[in-house]
């Protein structure tokens, strides 16, 4: 017979004010196996833990229940308070009469009565546990960047500075990302260039860091630790190591047809091109859609001007393997398809542009050389409207209903810098709300209206119509319910972000989980902000969701901090609650070997006594480093000569049986 | 109707106080459950919870074992499709109890006595929704005499 | 028929005496009119008691698992069912194929005895003659003629794969039977129509019949397991007690478990030694699957995944409430 100990706590008044402590103590003791009872205000305190600590050591206790929260807050907790008992720590078990009982029962007879059977489900289970032991993992001391925004850049600089090899992927021909794009920063109003590009050059040149741009994950498998990561790097059919980036080949490309994706499609660019002239690695890709020689086979003028013979047409997509202790996910966002917003004739008329393209056109490196024109005829504008929450805060299926975040503070660093330059021009802003928390944030937006005279109007605009060579704009004040109607010469949209749209399939190449908009999940709201579900990744930027640069660079400093902290370990500890095979039992059927998402069973020939003779035997088996204790192949397994340690068949029936007594 | 069943049905059902045992994943389910718990949403004491690392550490020989036992509900609850901590779990959840659940009405029980869904940890409100909603139809059936070995009191 | 039942015992006879294999695997007639007993025989002479004829119904494939844990080769011969039973025997890794030589034997149609008795005709049968469509029933009276279906099995009436799915050698033509005009799952439909109730009646009814003799887990070539686990005692659900309840774990989990593995050979119904339709079980789990994972008929291509091995990420979902995030 077991000597199981019940510790009941009280947790101050958030258990003991639901459920009866005596009462659940008193059943308790009635349990066959259970040898000691106790209760204590607040078992998971230094005080309580000693409780336990001293009852294993008097009492000889080989098993202990803890009715208390849930084991997803002090499991750990009280496993290690029993180890340094000298129990295994796998001989406790937890009932979590707090978060599944007393906060969510008012009726304090039910709800004992509900911690009694959560006890003796508890005990029932802890009655079949037995002793395990966690095997050791190394950990491969090098992380994987996904990503090579502003968030990726941070983070690989951080991991790179502590002494790990860090490789940063990014799907474009160069790192930067949308930062590259923006012209000036809030709240400061300093160029953005001017900040980033010294970053993304310490990133190409440091030794820890290796960039694969024009890159992409095609497959991820392994675990915390030893992620094996298939890397596809597309054919940029530029020799990397030849080009010098001279740029004579993107000068002499006669195809000029294609929109440049920096400028938001405001220029053209060659099919031969280099994204923006600081881009890093500063080499040329070609774009096979757009480019003479792969559409007709004629031309390769870029192959004859080369002065290094770095073109290469036959070049094909490479896949590299690489092994990764770490992996940060900072892959950014988008901004959402306007197409469905009839109102806002975006796709109609080209003074009608997103926020996104603004910041090209007043770049001193974009289409207009700064200059802040009309992209329909070149004029200056006399009249700018800008309008905010266009989908985001929208709850009709074509937009989205959270707050894009950023879209207020950069509309009102759009307005300062027309003002700054053109003090004629009016600017006018349609909000629902102006949010703007944040260090120095408000006192930036009220400049804009105090000292730059900015008309913000609370109000959403019904619709723009084109009037001639100008944009009618038809609003409405809500302050004052008046309809309003302004000839504008350039309407700024402050389109809504959103996750990118092949967020769901890297989450699902990662095993990590995004949301209902796409955004990837962290472990916990407040306190695993950085962190997934999945040990050994975590999240950076704007792809967790909607975030400005700062906020963006804060978590990527604390993802680069937690991967540290990971490689730093040099080994883990692996989860023991893995599957174990019944050799005698098996009839190797191997079906199990067949749905293991970790490819974790494999097949063994063995040898057995049968009738007195030695026959061999095809049985599975399981490798305990590579199986991650989902318990899927116990119920593919017939006959149960598969079970998951720690969640045995007989464990959980037990628990089945103890619930419905 | 077997000599046994007349047992159960001789019961006072009037004071019926029906049980629910739910089996939730550790990663979402019972994370939503838990964040019930801190959000204080109400759901009835009926409904008790046993944790499994996956919705696919599910066994049917548990729901069955469940029914025999005296349940008179029993719902499953994992990560959302696509959301697996395991990667793919629940999508084997899915296939099996699909056919399990239909072969349970097939050989006559209500739909409504058990249930599959898909609950985040972020979702304690639908935890909440899910358990009342399970519970109030299951009050509405009454005891559940199917499957269930009349020599286990409960 | 005949014809073909001689090209058995030479088949038999010739693999034999020239070694090809060690023993062979067939039928030989039993004590009455509608018996017939698998056969074991090592020895040329042994041949000639081997029969084919309307009554070698009992599928031999699964004797296999047993004959081959010795090192021998063995020729079997097997019908169109009995062919894609043997192929979820290699699916599950229960016979080594190449110690296998498979005689196919495509298969008229077997004739149901309970049917012969229901009509009265059993009494003082001394043959029973099957051509194509029809059997002819001979007695010291005279004969009887009657249409071939009238007597088949049920199982027989809806078979779609009377010829072998997988056979080293064919001993006859291949035969052509079109069952469309027989809905397929008319047994199923029938208790899909009733109320939970009536269903929980008539099971119940049904399993309470069951004395848990196991003569439809020994038949069934999707069961075979080295330990069922209804006999792991490890596994605490092996209850075996005479009550409704535990009647009704094993048959729900005894279908569970030959989910998309049932060949449909509808063997478990006609062994059960006290009538429990059980191949109505299968066939619902047969039915659900193919409306809902497209039709997968176990044992005909073993290539192919089974349905619960395997998964589609757009697979239905019958369970979701609520979208995620509550939209």
């Amino acid at each position: 017979m077991q000597r199981i100990g019940v510790f009941v706590c009280w947790c101050g008044t958030n258990i003991a004010g639901t459920v009866d402590i005596d009462q659940v103590k008193q059943a308790a003791e009635k349990i066959p196996g259970v040898v000691n009872v106790q209760d204590y205000q607040y078992m998971c305190s230094e005080v309580g833990q000693n409780l336990i600590k001293n009852a294993i050591k008097e009492q000889k206790l080989d098993r202990v229940v803890i009715a208390s929260c849930s084991p997803r807050m002090h499991e750990a907790t009280f496993r290690k308070a029993a180890k340094s008992a000298g129990l295994n720590p796998y001989l406790v078990e937890i009932a979590n009469i707090r978060e599944q009982c007393s906060w969510v029962h008012k009726n304090k007879e039910e709800a004992t009565e509900k911690a009694i059977a959560l006890v003796r489900a508890a005990v029932a289970k802890a009655t079949l546990n037995t002793e395990l032991v966690p095997g050791e993992i190394g950990v491969e001391p090098r992380a994987l960047e996904i990503g090579g925004g502003i968030a990726g850049i941070q983070t690989a600089l951080d991991i790179a500075e502590a002494g790990y090899k860090v490789d940063i992927i990014e799907k474009t021909p160069s790192i930067g990302g949308k930062m590259a794009q923006i012209d000036k920063t809030f709240p400061t109003l300093d160029c953005s260039a001017c900040i980033l590009t010294p970053k993304m050059v310490d990133a190409s040149t440091h030794p820890n860091i290796n960039l694969y741009t024009y890159s992409e994950v095609e497959a991820v498998q392994g675990y915390v630790g030893n992620f094996e990561v298939t890397i596809r790097q597309k054919a940029r059919s530029v020799n990397a190591d030849k080009c010098t980036g001279c740029g004579i080949c993107t000068d002499k490309c006669p195809s000029k047809k294609a929109e440049s994706e920096f400028d938001e499609g405001l220029r053209k660019r060659g099919a031969i091109y280099i994204p923006f002239p600081q881009a890093v690695p500063n080499v040329p890709v070609i774009d096979r859609e757009e480019c003479l020689k792969f559409k007709t086979g004629k031309c390769g003028l870029c192959e004859r001007v080369c002065p290094s013979g770095a073109i290469e047409f036959n070049q094909e997509d490479t896949l590299v393997t690489q092994k990764y202790g770490a992996i940060v996910v900072a892959t950014g966002y988008d901004l959402i398809n306007l197409d469905k917003f009839g109102e806002y004739p975006y796709t109609e008329h080209p003074d009608v542009i997103t926020s996104l393209e603004f910041e090209r056109l007043t770049s001193a490196a974009g289409p207009t050389a700064g200059k802040f024109l009309r992209p329909s005829n070149g004029n200056k504008p006399k009249k700018v409207v800008f309008v905010q929450c266009v989908g985001s805060r929208d709850k009709s299926s074509r937009g989205k209903t959270y707050c894009s975040k950023i879209c207020c503070m950069y509309t009102a660093k759009h307005a300062m810098l027309i003002k700054e330059k053109y003090p004629e021009i009016e600017v006018y802003v349609f909000y629902i709300d102006v949010r703007t928390p944040g260090k120095n944030f408000d006192e930036f937006q009220r400049r804009a209206v105090e000292e730059y005279g900015v008309n913000y109007i609370k109000g959403m605009v019904g619709k723009v119509f084109p009037e001639g060579d100008k944009l009618q704009v038809h609003g409405v004040d809500a302050l004052s319910s008046e309809t309003l109607i302004i000839d504008a010469d350039m309407v700024v949209l402050a389109a809504a972000t959103k996750a990118k749209d092949d967020a769901q399939e890297l989450g699902r190449k990662l095993s990590i989980s995004t949301d209902a908009n796409n955004f990837f999940t962290e472990a916990h709201p407040k306190l695993r902000p950085v962190e997934t579900h999945s040990a050994g990744i975590y999240l950076a930027g704007a792809c967790q969701g909607p975030k400005d640069i700062p906020e963006t660079v804060a978590q990527s400093s604390a993802a680069a901090a937690k991967a540290i902290g990971l490689l730093n370990k040099g080994k883990l500890v692996n989860n023991p609650c893995v599957s174990q095979v019944d050799e005698q039992i098996c009839s190797g059927c191997l079906a199990c070997t067949k749905m293991c998402p970790y490819e974790a069973i494999s097949s063994q020939v063995i040898e057995v006594k049968e009738q007195g003779k030695i026959v061999k035997k095809t049985v599975a088996h399981v490798n305990e480093a590579l199986c991650q204790g989902c318990g899927g192949c116990t119920v593919t397994c017939r006959a149960g000569a598969l079970d998951l340690k720690g969640f045995m068949n007989r464990q959980i029936l037990a628990e089945v049986d103890a619930i419905c007594l | 109707m077997s000599l046994e069943n007349k047992q159960i049905s001789s019961e006072n059902t009037s004071n019926f106080k029906p049980l629910i045992v739910a089996f939730c994943c550790n990663w979402c389910s019972y994370a939503g459950a838990d964040l019930a718990g801190t959000s204080r949403l109400n759901y009835p004491a009926n409904v008790k919870i046993i944790k499994v690392p996956c919705s696919c550490r599910v066994n049917p020989n548990f729901v069955l074992r469940a029914f025999q036992r005296g349940a008179d509900g029993v719902v499953i609850a994992g990560c959302h499709p696509g959301d697996c901590h395991y990667t793919s779990g629940n999508y084997y959840t899915r296939r099996r109890f699909t056919l399990m659940k239909n072969l349970l009405e097939y050989v006559g029980l209500e739909p409504e006595r058990f249930k599959v869904d898909w609950i985040s940890a972020g979702e304690g409100n639908k935890f909440a929704a899910v358990m009342n909603e399970a519970l109030e139809q299951v009050h509405k059936l009454g005891p559940n005499r199917k499957l269930r070995d009349a020599r286990w009191k409960r | 028929m005949e014809k073909i039942a001689n090209k058995v015992r030479e088949t038999a006879r010739l693999a034999l005496a020239n070694g090809e294999v060690n023993k062979i695997l067939g039928w030989k007639k039993g004590d009455f009119w509608y018996d017939s007993y698998p056969a074991f025989i090592t020895e040329e002479e042994g041949t000639a008691s081997l029969i084919w004829d309307s009554f070698c119904v009992a599928n031999l494939s699964k004797y296999l698992i047993e004959q081959l844990k010795e090192d021998i080769k063995v020729g079997v011969f097997l019908k169109g069912c009995d062919a894609r039973a043997f192929n979820q025997l290699l699916k599950d890794n229960r016979v080594d194929r190449d110690k296998v030589v498979i005689y196919g034997l495509p298969c008229p149609g077997m004739i149901d005895p309970e049917k012969v008795k229901k009509a009265g005709l059993a009494k003082g049968l001394l043959d029973v003659q099957k051509s194509e469509d029809e059997v002819v029933f001979i007695t010291k009276e005279g004969e009887q003629k009657f249409s071939a279906r009238e007597f088949a099995y049920d199982k027989c009436l809806t078979c779609q794969y009377p010829n072998p799915v997988v056979y080293d050698e064919l001993l006859a033509e291949e035969v052509e039977r079109n069952n469309t005009t027989e809905y397929f799952y008319q047994d199923v439909e029938e208790i899909e129509k009733m109320s939970p109730d009536e269903r929980f009646a008539y099971w119940v009814e049904q399993f309470s019949k069951c004395i848990r003799c196991n003569a439809c887990r020994n038949v069934c070539p999707a069961c075979s397991c080295e330990k069922c686990i209804f006999d792991n005692s490890k596994a605490n659900v092996a209850g075996k007690a005479k009550v409704d309840s535990e009647e009704q774990f094993f048959h729900i989990v005894r279908a569970y478990h030959v989910a998309g593995r049932c060949v449909d050979c509808g063997e478990c119904s006609r062994v059960c030694p006290v009538g429990i339709p059980l191949a109505k079980l299968n066939r619902k789990i047969i039915k659900d699957i193919t409306e809902f994972y497209g039709e997968h008929n176990a044992g005909v291509n073993p290539s192919l995944d089974a349905p619960l091995e395997t998964f589609k990420l757009e697979d239905i979902d019958p369970f979701e409430t609520r979208a995620k995030g509550g939209k």
